[in-house]
């Protein structure tokens, strides 16, 4: 089993009145299960088959590929499944609505099933990962993963339908999204993602496809540690302001947060690896009086009933405004972070509407930030989208010759952030 | 021999909101309020007072109405033979788990003395210095977190041995022992502060200091930092039956002269045992406000 470790960043002096506490948690799991636990493991690949996957015909045989790459990163012992979506969804291998102990007999005979694919039909991602959740309901007991590429919008179902699959499978299975080419709409597949705790990206080529689909497995075999969760511990008469993750990508928590008794929520973490993340935790609490310490929270790592690490953030009252007044440098770095992955997004949306001077107000607070904090990735992704006049003062101009891909890559993107560096402030 | 030792815990629930503590909890688990005590030694509530009653002693430690915590501890103890050892400790507001160090200073001279009032043998003075020395390694024990602009564990302390018709005081800051009896009352101890120091210089005179800033910067204290300074012990062999009063700037502060504490205790009635008149002179100080935690140990002497 994986050792977790935490480490708490904050300024826990407030001003007298003071009320908010913000904190950075780091946990970081060492990973050390991993060759042992993985056969606990169950996976789905779930391969949009719509008519447009054919156009061009190599989409879809670059999917096949894909796939065919992903069975070979599937261990022994770990239970298996294909799935193939259209306006319905249809189990490809096994075929009888049940997952499969990988195996290399296994393997070749999945590989080979996937020769039956064929592009036609609609769009129906509701439909699909209802199918994959029945399957992984035949593997009681095991961390499920699954992959879903998509390459177009979900036509075939209402947003309502898919809303309410999500918020049925939440805790189920985990999922990472793909959007192949730049036909399918980042806001959809980004909701998917969130909801089952999975990352989501775009593969601009086809061919690209196999090796992200590899390093997906790879990463998911890797993962030695499932149901994960945070529990927030805040004392009485508290109230949480929010819970993120902010590292390595920014995930809202704080609606997901399931009660284990009055003052202690449990915030999905899903499966760890060998790993760090970063956790933004902001907590209102009582204000005390001059010299009064407080314990405003305490961050737990929980798997199945034990805890496995802890860290405490705390508040501690002070008149002396040099100490109130100084904002932790992590807590600012990531509060940065998050504005960042806000304004590209909205950014993006004023952009789409024809609202010029918001997309360049916000787009150019974006570089600021991504400059200030040493975001180059996503000061790169930016700079296919402006023109970059100076970017200290966040002074740029909308560029009229972007493509799609580099706009969906920066808005699918965004939510990247980088760790605190010495050369950040 | 009744002993005991008294620190002023009421049991094992928050000092903030009174939820019941878990063995070795640091925060409550209900309010999240420090709990500086590893083994929850909660001393707060509205109006907490502790009272010791041991006939011909007594003391009274009290939270005040200010304070949120009663940083303040004492130890009494009084033989067959009517031997008394007392100390009284005030935790430093600005240190770090100043109760503790008040509570654990308390308890560790307490245990010196005790041996020194049940053995004649034993000299007062030396017992004083060694239960001095005892309350500063018992203080350097104590755990606590590390803060910014917090200073270590500290208190002050004051300490006495009568046995028959000798009184052996010795102190460390600014907590006091008086004598009354009834012609005289007098100050035996001398702070251990910049005020007291500016008027011994005669830099001061004692209505400046009074008012002075830095009429409550202690200049010694118990505690892992504390400067090299002598600690002082002081002795009287009374001829005439008096009291011996201990206490902490909780109750000094509202009569800061000898004078002025004596003549609260002259308006009780005659005969007033030491538990009514360490009763009465804490509640007088939270009639003036209360404004720090009151500790007082009255000691009956009747040579």
């Amino acid at each position: 089993m994986s050792t977790f470790t935490t480490e708490c960043y904050q300024n826990e002096y407030l001003p007298l009145g003071g009320s908010e506490v913000n904190a950075i948690v780091t946990v970081t799991s060492d990973g050390t299960a991993g060759e042992t636990s993985a056969p606990d493991a169950a996976e789905i690949v779930i391969i949009d088959t719509s008519g447009s996957m054919g156009a061009p015909r190599r989409k879809l045989e670059a999917a096949r590929e894909a796939t065919r790459v992903a069975i070979d990163c599937v261990r022994d012992g770990v239970a298996f499944g294909v799935i193939a979506g259209t306006e319905v969804a249809r189990a490809v291998y096994p075929d009888d609505g049940t997952l499969i102990t990988a195996s290399p007999e296994m393997r070749a005979e999945a590989k080979r099933a996937l020769r039956r694919l064929k592009a036609e039909g609609g769009t129906a991602i509701g439909s699909w990962l209802t199918l994959a959740g029945q399957m992984f309901a035949t593997a009681p007991g095991r961390s499920c993963h699954a992959i879903l590429l998509t390459d177009g919008e979900n036509q075939h179902e209402t947003a309502e339908h898919l809303d309410q699959v999500l918020a049925q499978l939440e805790g189920r299975f985990q999922c990472d999204c793909r959007g192949v080419g730049t036909d399918w709409k980042v806001s959809e597949l980004r909701r998917v993602a969130s909801a089952l705790l999975g990352s989501v990206d775009i593969i601009a080529e086809p061919e690209d496809m196999a090796a992200d689909f590899r390093a997906l497995m790879q990463r998911a075999m890797g993962k030695s540690t499932g149901n994960v969760s945070l529990r927030l511990w805040t004392p009485q008469g508290a109230s949480i302001a929010f819970v993120r993750q902010v590292a390595p990508t920014i995930e809202e928590l704080t609606g997901r947060g399931v009660h284990v008794n009055p003052q202690a929520a449990d915030y999905p973490t899903a499966t760890w690896g060998r790993e760090s993340r970063d956790y933004h935790v902001c907590i209102n609490v009582r204000p005390g009086q001059d010299g009064d310490e407080m314990l405003a929270g305490r961050v737990s790592l929980i798997e199945g009933d034990e805890t496995r690490a802890q860290a405490l953030v705390k508040a501690i009252w002070t008149e002396d405004q040099q100490l109130s007044t100084h904002i932790n440098r992590e807590v600012a770095h990531y509060t940065g972070q998050a504005e960042l992955a806000d304004c590209i997004q909205e950014g993006l949306e004023a952009r789409k509407d024809g609202d010029v001077a918001t997309a360049t107000f916000k787009l150019g607070r974006a570089v600021k930030l991504a400059a200030e904090s040493g975001n180059d990735g996503t000061m790169k992704l930016l700079q296919a989208v402006v023109d970059v006049e100076d970017a200290a003062t966040g002074t740029i101009r909308l560029r009229h010759d972007i493509t799609t891909v580099d706009e969906m890559s920066l808005d699918t993107r965004s939510t990247i952030t980088v760790r605190v560096g010495p050369s950040a402030t | 021999m009744s002993t005991e030792d008294v620190d002023v815990s009421t049991g094992f629930s928050c000092p903030s909101c009174g939820a019941p503590l878990g063995a070795g909890d640091r925060f409550c688990e209900r309010c999240g309020a420090r709990v500086e005590d590893p083994d929850p030694h909660p001393s707060g509530g509205d109006g907490q007072r502790i009272e010791l009653d041991l006939a011909i002693a007594a003391a009274v430690s009290d939270q005040g109405l200010v304070h949120h915590r009663n940083e303040d501890s004492f130890h009494l103890e009084v033989t067959e033979d009517r031997n008394v050892a007392v100390v009284i400790c005030d935790g430093i507001s600005s240190a770090s788990a100043g109760n503790v160090a008040a509570r654990d200073a308390a308890k560790a001279a307490g245990v010196v003395l005790g041996e020194a009032v049940a053995d004649p043998s034993k000299d007062a003075s030396q017992a004083i210095a060694d239960a001095i020395q005892a309350a500063v390694e018992a203080v350097i024990q104590v755990e606590w977190t590390t803060r910014v602009k917090r200073v270590d564990p500290s208190c002050t302390l004051v300490s006495a041995v009568c046995r028959g018709s000798e009184i052996t005081v010795g102190w460390v800051g600014d907590s006091r022992a008086y004598w009354f009896d009834g012609e005289e009352a007098r100050q035996l101890t001398v702070d251990d502060s910049f005020a007291e120091e500016g008027i011994a210089k005669g830099l001061l005179t004692p209505e400046q200091a009074a008012k002075s800033p830095f009429l409550h910067s202690i200049t010694n204290w118990v505690g892992p930092d504390a400067p090299e300074r002598p600690r002082r012990t002081v002795s009287l062999r009374p001829e005439r039956p008096g009291r011996l009063v201990l206490c902490t700037d909780g109750l000094w502060n509202y009569a800061p002269s000898a004078g002025e504490l004596g003549g609260l205790i002259d308006a009780l009635p005659d005969g007033a045992a030491p538990a009514a008149v360490a009763r009465a002179l804490a509640d007088t100080a939270n009639d003036r406000g209360g404004h720090d935690n009151i500790t007082v140990a009255v000691v009956d002497i009747d040579p």
